[in-house]
């Protein structure tokens, strides 16, 4: 890639990632979530791999990382989610908000995120998908330049 | 006026989360200096002033979030972007 390019895309990538993430917090009240700034974020992480190559990359995305994160997000879900039923019977019942007067007074600010629109945990799991989906996307990328690495060192073996 | 905490703290989480990963492999020819994350801070706060705070929000003239997550990315930088580069090729592919 040209010198121009290597310059220019480490910020960009920077400053798309944390567009990405503006999509992710307003996911509650403006279009966008969890998966579409999660694909943002991926994306930023797609540019570095693409200009910089995989080796070069300033972004080092061990697999233990990607593993962990993606835990971490399905975990986290499902965690929000088990809230909901243990407090109210309903699973992903949004217990910041508690419309029905399930929960416990402490439980629902616990969960309420803090914001002027006391949405509840729907940003929490748009969090949480975001993580998902941003290591998700990127573990595929990865995944493809590092075969065609493994494709270049057989054929040089090979010869 | 009121700061509202959620998208500061989450913002900034996610962006300690991709700084951390942010790791210059001494091999390269690639550098990237303080300018460079000097330069990506004061880009980032024009953006979020043209961007605006979203609907209901009214604390702050500027996405706060984005701003927050920038600063995430520096820190995490910072504090953990130090160590000796992970080698990505080999885990995304034996493992």
């Amino acid at each position: 890639m040209s010198t121009i390019l290597k310059i220019f895309v480490f910020p960009a990538a920077m400053i798309i990632m944390c567009l990405g993430v503006l999509t992710i917090l307003g996911g509650h009240i403006t279009p966008g979530g969890g998966f579409q700034g999660g694909a943002m974020i991926a994306a930023g992480f797609i540019f570095c791999l693409i200009v910089y190559g995989l080796k070069e990359s300033p972004f080092k995305l061990s697999h233990d990382f990607l593993a962990a994160v993606e835990s971490v997000g399905a975990l986290g879900f499902v965690f929000l989610g088990l809230v909901g039923l243990i407090f109210s019977g309903f699973f992903l019942y949004n217990v910041g908000v508690d419309l029905y007067s399930y929960v416990p007074a402490s439980i629902q600010s616990a969960f309420n995120y803090p914001d002027p629109t006391s949405a509840g945990i729907i940003p929490y799991l748009n969090f949480v998908v975001g993580l998902k989906v941003m290591v998700g996307l990127s573990a595929v990328v990865i995944a493809f330049l590092g075969f065609k690495e493994l494709e270049k060192d057989k054929k040089e073996v090979q010869e | 006026m009121i700061i509202y905490a959620g998208p500061l703290i989450l913002g900034f989480l996610l962006g300690f989360v991709m700084g951390t990963r942010i790791q210059e492999d001494p091999e390269s020819n690639l550098k990237f200096g303080a300018s460079v994350y000097a330069v990506f801070f004061i880009m980032a706060v024009i953006v979020a002033y043209f961007l605006g705070p979203f609907p209901y929000y009214y604390d702050v003239p500027l996405a706060s979030g984005f701003v927050a997550c920038a600063l995430g990315i520096i820190m995490g930088k910072l504090i953990f972007g130090r160590k000796a580069p992970l080698k990505m090729e080999e885990s995304a592919t034996l493992e």
